[in-house]
């Protein structure tokens, strides 16, 4: 053996091999071993873990922001979190585009101490990360720097988030940018394609559908973006999180003083569910590309309910589970018709959120691959799964939940969107016992109650007179298949990517 | 000068640990050859990231066989005599059943559906629509073969299924044109579970599915690269931008080789590329040198040796003699690549093409400031470094704002060339980007999973002391080196130029042309476009102001037929006039 170490390792055995009788496979390697035969014949040592508790790393600023904190002092990093309530759902409807804008013109927008080009390059000079940005229900402010920067950075983060300038050059310059990225819209079917869903199962008006049009852009006022951050960057908004090369004390004196004479506003009220009920049937948009995009689904449940844990490991079953879940062995491995499939129920927490089924394949597979997707939801629903398939998903599960925590910046993120959400205290205490107890009954139960096939939106993006009639190709009886199976194919327009208004169909390319 | 060389003096002491910083990887060499690299790091407790690399990639393929690295990558995720099935003998005699039928279809193939397609009576001799009587039926035996094995000797994606009932996750692995790397997490008692896992099919892998699979690969390139804007051009200019070196062909591979290798081909590869010298396994994560290491040698020690020498990639690139060009419409921004041979990874002028990169980069750099803020032609602008083990690039890319025109942001880079050959970068630039470096340095080690990789990939192309050691030559880099390299490499017989435009026709028609009816023909219209894309190109109201005088004199000349097409041409060039001067662009 070459060993270019100092570390004598073919000798040096720890106790713990020891007592697992290693010790003589590695100081005698020329003797044959013997190795288990399959890896379900392994002994692993058992691995404790316990999730941290959000409640002991919390503290509490002089003006009542809470402050999660996690030190680490592996490298010379601080990183520091804020996190405001709020995001696209306070837009007014004709101002899609504001939260964006706002958070994009916090950061380049410059601050009242120093011009915009002038911090970039501090900011640069310094190597400190900091971006700011809103999404749809949070905003986050994020600086990242080196240690010995700290003092200097921190202080250019508290101006940008308190003393914003939005320089009417630099607002300018991105409501450019903003109008190049929006030309972009139907170039990519992948983007025609989550607009297409997005407005399927949201419809255009609630925040998760709508987006911005020029019109919508052009409108939005330095003004607007001054009442966003007034209504939403304040301390009654806001929620810390701390991780790094800091001990408490110095982040927590440097945070009260950050604090200073930073007027608390009210809290802004949560986002509601203004969507429409979603349509079932089945829908196309034109594509010209080789390989069809689909969605299959409908609304599905909020983060709270009593179902949601049972949902989940169905799912995951079902197609969750990435290379182990059914769908993907059915539609990829078997049938060789994807590269991807997958089945989500994306959770929201205020509201229901989403099932949805996806995958890609080539034109004249669409409708088959349709087709076994909708057998499998319904095998699901009509069939107990195995008790093998559950013990295997449910031990997923439980045994990969350290993942949850296993940074210091993730767990944090845990802690500040369990405390916006009001997520009950011991949930990650109870997590494993919950997944642990749900039955063969339980998935079957949640299967038949959640996943409804009358309900289904089934939306394509693609070629559509290639994929319509399904593979001429095909011999096998009970895989023949084509769209007009699964109801009476209606064409969506493709939209104009400035208004979103109706497109005539757009002349053929050669 | 003096301030600001305090001010950096104070900097260049924060960014000092960095440089100090180093991962201390512990390495080792089995008997046959296999080489680990161990980090313990426990910042990330419970946690292992394991993973190992293959010493190959497309670099290492040859025409006819392109892509064969990367679905081998599919291969290795089938299973062994073990892991996949449940009845491995009769497995095997499907397997050699189906190996018969799929060379009697390649035979039919090339000899028949090559002809015919050579000839002209059919599209695409690989397309089953296209399928001789004889070819259908034996299709059809093939599909039946591959059910009943799927009925009587298949476990179906065992592999996956065993790992993730023990709790790991993130598995995965890709396949690059220098390596190919498999991956997992495992939590932190379960090293062995990886260790058999990973020797086991490193032993045993019997490439099951090999013909179904394939199926999967197509589905995967028309993702990848054929449903995608620019996708396919990509793949064109890489091809066209390499010449005599390997790196021409893409990674994924051409179509017809991804439907001819066969199961002989792939145990070659196999035996070749895959001995235990040509392997190099990566462990981080929280564990303890002493436990994993007699692991590790129990399990990785069953590989044999190889039997065969590694072959190397003997071609280099040939010395490029004249510009490249590609010009491409696609449903697409508009945008420009400038593309240059550079140097392979840890050249000497590495670290300088890298600093140079970063003066550019960036809201703060050179290309934020001159073509997306100042000139205001460029929505996006970047450039970058892509050292391969085998050669190298430098690469310019930018979309336009507005009006502007690829050619635009071309001639724009070129300036910024022509400063970055005869000026000195400043002090200030040059310090800002190594103090980015530095901070990055650490940065790029806060996660198990991006260290395995990084210290895979160095190790594959040559050492993995270079993430120890390259943030240090960063920090050598002078302004006079930067210049060096400027003018070493963006030479113009070095360098290929890709150009994509908005495909046409998909852009609605201006309701103004479009008013002017049938009496504008479509050539008069086509003309008058082209016009008007020149004068766009102008934003000096005066010189506009001058063209519209001389258009006024010219007035009374205009042939009848052309005269509602001249008048629109006034109107438009009158228009940007006014939207100049309104301050637009």
């Amino acid at each position: 053996m070459k060993n270019h170490t100092m570390i004598p390792g073919a000798v040096r055995v720890g106790p713990l091999a020891l007592a697992l009788g290693l010790a003589g496979a590695s100081v005698l390697a020329a003797t044959p071993t013997v190795l288990p035969g399959r890896p379900e014949e392994i002994a692993f040592r058992p691995l404790s873990f316990e999730p941290p508790r959000a409640a002991e790393h919390r503290r509490t600023l002089s003006n009542g922001v809470p402050v999660y904190i996690l030190p680490s002092s592996e490298f010379p990093l601080v990183q520091v979190v804020f996190s405001f309530k709020g995001g696209r759902y306070l837009e007014p409807g004709d101002k899609a585009g504001l939260a964006d804008m706002t958070g994009a013109m916090l950061r380049r927008g410059g601050t009242q101490s120093m011009g915009a080009s002038a911090l970039d390059e501090q900011l640069d000079f310094l190597a400190a990360q900091v971006s700011t940005n809103f999404g749809a229900t949070a905003g986050t402010a994020t600086l990242n720097s080196l240690k010995s920067n700290f003092d200097e950075a921190f202080g250019l983060f508290m101006d940008i988030l308190r003393k914003p300038a939005f320089e009417p050059e630099k607002v300018d310059l991105y409501r450019k940018e903003v109008l190049e990225g929006m030309k972009q819209r139907n170039d990519d079917r992948s983007s025609i394609f989550q607009q297409q869903v997005r407005r399927m199962v949201w419809g255009p008006d609630h925040f998760e559908g709508r987006e911005p049009t020029k019109q919508a852009i052009d409108s939005i006022t330095i003004d607007d973006m001054r009442a966003f951050h007034q209504r939403v960057v304040h301390p009654g908004n806001l929620i810390i999180g701390v991780t790094g090369d800091v001990t408490e004390a110095e982040i927590m004196s440097r945070l009260e003083a950050a604090m200073s004479g930073w007027d608390k506003g009210q809290p802004v009220p949560k986002e509601t569910d203004t969507g429409v009920a979603m349509k079932p049937g089945v829908f196309y948009v034109e594509k010209d590309v080789p390989q069809g995009q689909v969605f299959i689904g409908h609304r599905g449940i909020r983060r709270d309910d009593p179902d949601a844990i049972p949902v989940m490991v169905m799912n995951d079953i079902l197609g969750g589970a990435g290379f182990t879940a059914r769908l993907i062995k059915r539609i990829r491995d078997d049938e060789g018709l994807s590269y991807g499939v997958n089945s989500s129920f994306q959770q929201r927490v205020e509201y229901p959120g989403v099932f949805a089924t996806g995958f890609t394949s080539k034109s004249r597979t669409v409708a088959l691959a349709t087709k076994i997707a909708l057998q499998e939801i319904e095998k699901m629903r009509s069939a107990p799964v195995s008790q093998e398939e559950l013990d295997v998903s449910k031990k997923s599960f439980i045994d990969t939940f350290p993942r949850t925590f296993e940074s210091k910046a993730g767990t944090l993120n845990v802690f500040i969107t369990d405390e916006w959400t009001n997520r009950p205290k011991d949930y990650w205490q109870t997590y494993r016992q919950k997944v642990e107890s749900v039955t063969v009954q339980d998935v079957q139960n949640a299967a038949a109650k959640h996943l409804r096939p009358e309900n289904f939106a089934i939306m394509v993006v693609g070629k559509w007179e290639d994929i319509a009639p399904g593979d001429p190709t095909e011999q096998r009886p009970d895989y023949k298949a084509q769209m007009s199976d699964f109801g009476t194919p209606v064409k969506m327009p493709l939209l104009d990517p400035m208004t979103l208004q109706p497109l005539p169909d757009a002349p053929r390319k050669d | 000068m003096k301030r600001i060389a305090t001010a950096i003096v104070g900097v260049v002491l924060g960014a000092l640990p960095a440089l100090a910083q180093q991962v201390n990887v512990t390495e080792f060499t089995l008997e046959n050859g296999m080489k680990f690299l161990l980090y313990p790091r426990t910042e990330q407790p419970n946690i292992i990231a394991a993973g190992w690399v293959a010493k190959v990639g497309s670099v290492n393929e040859r025409p006819g066989i392109t892509g064969i690295s990367h679905f081998f990558e599919h291969m290795m995720f089938k299973g062994t005599n073990t892991i996949g099935t449940k009845d491995p003998a009769r497995d095997r005699e499907f397997r050699a059943e189906q190996n018969v039928l799929r060379q009697r279809i390649l035979d039919l193939t090339m000899k028949d559906q090559y002809r015919r397609f050579r000839a002209g009576e059919i599209d695409d001799p690989w397309d089953p629509a296209n399928d001789t009587d004889e070819m259908a039926k034996l299709r059809g035996e093939l599909k039946a073969s591959m059910e009943r094995q799927r009925a009587e000797s298949i476990v179906k994606t065992e592999f996956d299924e065993v790992y993730t009932k023990l709790g790991a996750s993130g598995m995965n692995a890709f396949t690059s044109e220098d390596v190919t790397f498999y991956f997992i997490n495992v939590p932190s008692n379960k090293f062995e579970l990886w260790a058999w896992m990973e020797s086991d099919r490193l032993t045993d892998s019997v490439f099951r599915e090999f013909f179904s699979e394939r199926d999967v690969v197509h589905e995967e390139r028309r993702l990848r690269t054929e449903s995608t804007p620019t996708g396919i051009f990509d793949e064109q200019f890489e091809a066209m931008f390499w010449q005599s070196s390997p790196y021409n062909w893409p990674v994924i591979g051409w179509t017809s080789d991804l439907n001819s290798y066969t199961m002989e081909q792939a145990q070659d590869y196999y035996d070749t590329y895959y001995q235990p010298s040509n392997l190099t396994g990566v462990v981080v994560g929280d564990f303890k040198i002493e436990e994993v290491k007699p692991i590790i040698e129990r399990y990785f020690g069953r590989l044999s040796p190889g039997t065969k020498p590694v072959p190397p990639v003997a071609t280099l690139e040939m010395p490029q003699q004249a510009e490249q060009r590609m010009i491409a419409e696609c449903d697409c921004q508009p945008q420009v690549e400038v593309r240059y041979k550079a140097v392979p990874w840890n050249h000497a002028d590495e670290a300088a093409l890298e600093v140079l990169a970063g003066i550019l980069n960036g809201r703060s750099g050179r290309l934020y400031k001159n073509l997306i803020e100042g000139a205001q032609i460029a929505s996006s602008a970047f450039a970058g470094v892509d050292s391969r083990k085998y050669g190298g690039a430098f690469s310019f890319a930018a979309e336009t704002k507005g009006d502007a025109k690829p050619e635009m942001l071309e001639e724009a880079w070129y300036k910024e060339v022509e400063r970055l050959q005869n000026e000195p970068v400043s002090e200030r630039e040059l310090q800002k980007v190594k103090n980015q470096e530095a901070a990055n340095a650490f940065r790029r080690l806060q996660n198990n999973f991006f260290l395995l990789v990084q210290m895979g990939l160095f190790e594959a192309a040559g050492d993995w002391r270079y993430i120890n050691e390259h943030p240090r030559a960063i920090q050598a880099v002078t302004a006079e080196d930067v210049k060096r390299v400027a003018n070493t490499y963006f030479a113009r017989k070095n360098r290929s130029v890709a150009i994509y435009n908005r495909l046409q026709g998909l852009e609605p028609e201006d309701p103004e042309l479009l008013a002017l009816g049938a009496e504008v023909g479509p050539q008069m219209k086509d003309m008058v476009k082209r016009q008007l894309e020149q004068l766009k190109q102008i934003s000096d109201p005066a010189r506009l102001q001058q063209i519209v005088g001389q258009m006024e004199s010219q007035k009374g000349q205009v042939p009848p037929q052309m005269a509602k097409a001249f008048d629109y041409m006034l109107k438009k060039v009158k228009d940007r006039i006014t939207e100049l001067e309104k301050g637009g662009n």
